[in-house]
Order: C-alpha cells, then structure tokens, then sequence
C-alpha cells in the first residue's frame, strides 16, 4: 500500500536510445541539470530496468535496437509508462522508410504519452512526464484493484498503428 | 595466468548516453581486451539521401545524423554542395557557419567534459558544468532558433541573420562566462579525487596514435597536432579568425579534458573575433544549377575530422553521398587503449572518448 504512494512522488525513469540522433538524449539529459531540475519531481534516471517506473525512448526503431527493447520494456515491472520522446520515436519523424527503421516505438510497445518536436525542449519532456505521473497512478489504481477484487486487469489495445505484419520479435539472448 | 572473466557493457547502461556495446575480458580486474559492437544505430541515412529526398533537402535530413555536432554536418554536406553546384557563398554566411560551429563546440564539450565528472563519479561536478553549459544552448536558441538541430545552413549559405542585440548579448554572456570557465578548469586540473580516476587512465601513446589514425581532441590529447581548422583554408578562413592549435602529450583522460577545456579559450575567441569584425553582405548565393561530378569536403567537428564525398550527375537527387565521421576512425583506437586499465575506470574513459555513434553508425 505504502509502495503506490511513494511511487507516485518519486518516479525512476529508465532511458533508451533506440537509434535517434542524441538530440533529444542531451535534452533529457539537460533535464537533470540544475536549469531544469527534474529531481525536483523526485525523479532520478536509472539504469536499471527493474527498479524504474517511467521509459523514455528517443529514436525510430532500428532493426538491430527492436529486440532490446523489447527486453528493456518486458523486463520493467507493473505498473509502467512509455513516453515516446520526439517526433521521430512518436512516428518515425524523418527517418520514416528509411531501410533499417522501423517507424515509432508504438509500432513494437505500447506509448502512453507522445512528446512531439524534433528535437523536444526540455520544458516539453517534463510536461510530457508530468503527464505520465497522473497515468502512472490510474494504472496503479486499476492494478490494486484487480489485485483486491481478484480479478484479471483490463488490457485495453492502446496500441494504435500497430503494423499487422512486424517481425517477428527474437530474444535477444539464445 | 589468472582466470578470465568477460564483461559486457551495454546495449543500455546508465553511462552510456547511445547503444553502444563493449565487451572486457578482464583478468584480476584489469582489462586485456576489448572488443566493441557500435552499429546498433544504423538508420540508412546515406541511402534515403541518394534516393528519397532531393539535394536541397538532403542538408536538413543530415544534421539528424547526430544531434550533437548536427551543424557540422549540415555545414560540411552544404560545402561539399556547393562545390558541385560550382558557387561561391557570400562571406558573411561563412563566418555566421563559424560563429554557429563554435558556439556548438562550446556546448559539446562541455558535455562531454559533465559525462566524464559523472562517470568518475563526481556528481556535484557534473550538475555544475551542465549548469555552466546551458548559456551555450540559450546563444544557440538565439541565433539558431532551436536549442538542437539548428538547420543553420543550407545549400548556398544561411538560413538566419544574426541580429545586433543577439550579438551583444552573445558577447555579455562570454564575458560571464570566462570565470566559469576558469573555475571549471582549476576543478578538473587540480581536483586530486578527479585525477586518481582520470590521470593514466586509458592512455594511448603518440605513435598508437598516429598508427590506429586516431582524430580529435583524442588524437591532440596524445600530442598529435591534427586539426582540419589548421589545414584548410578555401572554405572557412579559419587562421584568420585567430584558431590556434591544443596539444597535450600524456595522451590519458586527463589529457583529454584538458585539451577540451583549453579548445574552449580558443573558440571563445574566435566567437569574439567573429561578431567584432561580421562583414555585411547577402546571406545566400541562389543558383539554378544541379549538382554534378564529385567533390570531397573536411571540416572539424567537435570530435574531429569530419568527411563528405558527393557524386552529382545533373538531377535533383544525388548519385551517392558518404559520410565519414570522426568517431568512426577512432572506434580502433578506443578499444586499444583500455586494454591495462582496471575495469572500474572503464565508464569514464568510455566517456572521455565522447564517442558519437549515431555518427558512425548513420
Ligand atoms: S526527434 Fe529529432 S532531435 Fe530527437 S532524436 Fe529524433 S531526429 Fe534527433
């Protein structure tokens, strides 16, 4: 009981590039630095997937990156939230068709928030978490009360342009 | 012989900013080899601006090759335009190119200088230089427009004037920022907690240097004196400007911070140089020319040599365009010189190579 309030004041967010610029990992980056100051929201970047709450992506998903990303996402525990940071992990952005990307990370994961702009501002990134914080926290209701009520939780498909015919997902270690 | 252990680093580490994958093979801590797995970011950007995208546009979709020298490629893919449309751009567009690439130098390496204090594990050194950092961007959003991807230049010249009050506050910033930078400088040279993590780790000798053809302020922390600003003149008029060559010689992490540090007093200069003597002319050279034979372009990046080859033949779209980037040509040097290093040290030199592979990788 204790876990869910804290969670909600103190966030951990994981970060993953999956093949973007860098652009959008220095402002996320930049984000800790004392201009911006996310620890302000109790936030502290991670590495490590198990202990974190929030992912954020940057980058179109390139082939040789899908696979661990996957792992990353499977590997986080519930509840969690995606946030896809800059155009080109909402949609693909300018690298969309390229040969070896694969077009936004909703295509693989499930995105809650999209922060738009290429690259994003750091004031958009922490708008973009703020708005995970209140997601975070209806997933955790929804969770404590399909635990509570022992029943199975609602798994909506928030996926919205999920291709029909992705790869198929390999595990990353055999 | 002790027994052998391998230890991967990456794909995704708290210290590493890309995915980018090392694997050690350590015996009592030390590390005897690497090996290095880089291209986890490979987009085929070459190939979409050989085919999807015509050659005016080519210039915006290579500045998202990398988000942290993107002016550099933008720059140096306009040159090497340029030179196969045969024009000549006006000359207050070149030195707004310089006034914008230094002012990316600035920023670039004082990141790189904040990951190498996070990464030895000084925190409060690494929020204080990313703090000192953020006037850099704020100059960059003034000139530029956008804190990243500026898209400055274009085929022909530039896309933005540099306004007199955004010159005169570039110019107020810079003088704030000097004793910041002093400050920085006594921390990272004198601080004796830094340099038990920093000096004679990952150290590489001036004659590695020279054979693995290493780039950069990698290759200057070594002694080399390798720098394209000291070697062309045709495009930028760079000597003019008042560049001046930064060596050091024991070639470690320490050596490397110091060379960024002090390249830091240089572009300083040259930004003051640059707004104090701005010639008036047009910004652009418009043409109706198409691209056509080849042409190679070098410009230093913050990271080193950069390299554009273009083939042209008469049409919109371009027949190839290479990119050769700076990080590519050290990835040789990178994985030798961590070899006798003891693993825990390995994240700060990873990080005191600024390694950028979305450069190398496209
Ligand atoms: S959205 Fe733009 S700036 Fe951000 S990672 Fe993608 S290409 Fe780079």
């Amino acid at each position: 009981m204790k876990l869910a309030s804290y969670r909600k004041k103190s966030p951990w967010i994981l970060h993953y590039n999956a093949g973007g610029c860098n652009g959008c990992d220095i402002e996320i980056l930049a984000c800790l630095s004392p201009k911006y100051d996310i620890e302000r929201f109790g936030m502290i970047n991670t590495g490590n997937p198990k202990q974190s709450d929030i992912l954020l992506v940057t980058g179109p998903v390139t082939k040789r990156n899908r696979e661990r990303l996957v792992e990353i996402y499977a590997q986080m525990p519930e509840p969690k939230v995606v946030v896809a940071c800059g155009a080109c992990a909402s949609t693909g952005g300018v690298f969309r068709g390229m040969y070896n990307c694969e077009g936004g990370i909703d295509q693989y994961i499930p995105v809650d928030v999209y922060v738009c702009g290429c690259g994003t501002r750091p004031e958009q990134i922490i708008d973009g978490v703020v708005q995970a914080l209140a997601i975070l926290e209806t997933k955790t209701k929804e969770l404590e009360e399909s635990v509570r009520l022992n029943k199975e939780a609602i798994k909506e498909n928030k996926q919205l342009n999920r291709r029909n015919i992705a790869d198929e997902i390999k595990p990353v270690y055999t | 012989m002790a027994k052998q252990y391998e230890i991967p680093i990456g794909a995704q580490h708290i210290s590493l900013l890309e995915p980018l994958h090392f694997k050690f093979t350590t015996e009592n801590e030390k590390i005897v080899a690497t090996e290095a797995n880089v291209y986890y970011v490979h987009r085929g950007i070459e190939q979409a601006c050989c085919s999807k995208f015509k050659f005016r546009q080519v210039s915006f979709v290579v500045g998202r090759v990398c988000g942290l020298c993107s002016i550099s490629h933008t720059t140096a893919y306009s040159q090497v335009a340029e030179k196969l449309l045969k024009i000549e751009i006006p000359l207050r567009a070149k030195y707004l190119r310089m006034l914008v690439i230094e002012l990316d130098r600035i920023h670039s390496h004082l990141l790189c200088l904040s990951h190498v204090a996070e990464n030895s594990g000084f925190e409060a050194l690494f929020m204080k230089t990313m703090q000192y950092r953020e006037f850099s961007m704020e100059l960059l959003e003034a000139v530029c427009g956008n804190r990243i991807q500026y898209d400055f230049s274009i085929v022909g010249g530039v896309a933005r004037d540099l306004k007199p009050q955004v010159a005169q506050s570039i110019m107020e910033r810079l003088k704030k920022f000097i004793p910041q930078l002093d400050e920085l400088m006594d921390i990272y040279k004198n601080n004796w907690t830094l340099s038990l993590k920093n000096k004679g780790a990952g150290a590489i000798t001036k004659e590695d240097a020279m054979r693995l053809n290493v780039v950069g302020p990698f290759a200057r922390a070594a002694g080399l004196a390798v720098d394209v600003r000291n070697e062309t003149e045709d495009l930028l008029p760079w000597k003019e400007v008042g560049f001046e060559m930064v060596t050091e010689t024991t070639g470690d992490v320490y050596a490397r911070n110091m060379v960024r540090l002090r390249e830091l007093y240089v572009s300083i200069r040259i930004i003051e140089n640059i707004i104090n003597g701005l010639p008036e002319s047009a910004l652009v050279t418009e043409t109706k020319a198409f691209p056509d034979g080849e042409a190679t372009v070098r410009l230093e990046a913050p990271r080193g040599e950069l390299f554009y080859y273009a083939k042209g033949n008469k049409t919109q779209v371009l027949e190839r365009l290479k990119i050769k980037a700076p990080t590519f040509s050290n990835v040789a040097a990178m994985t030798e010189a961590f070899t006798g290093n003891e693993y825990g040290s390995a994240p700060a030199i990873i990080a005191s190579y600024d390694p950028c592979l979305s450069c190398t990788a496209r």
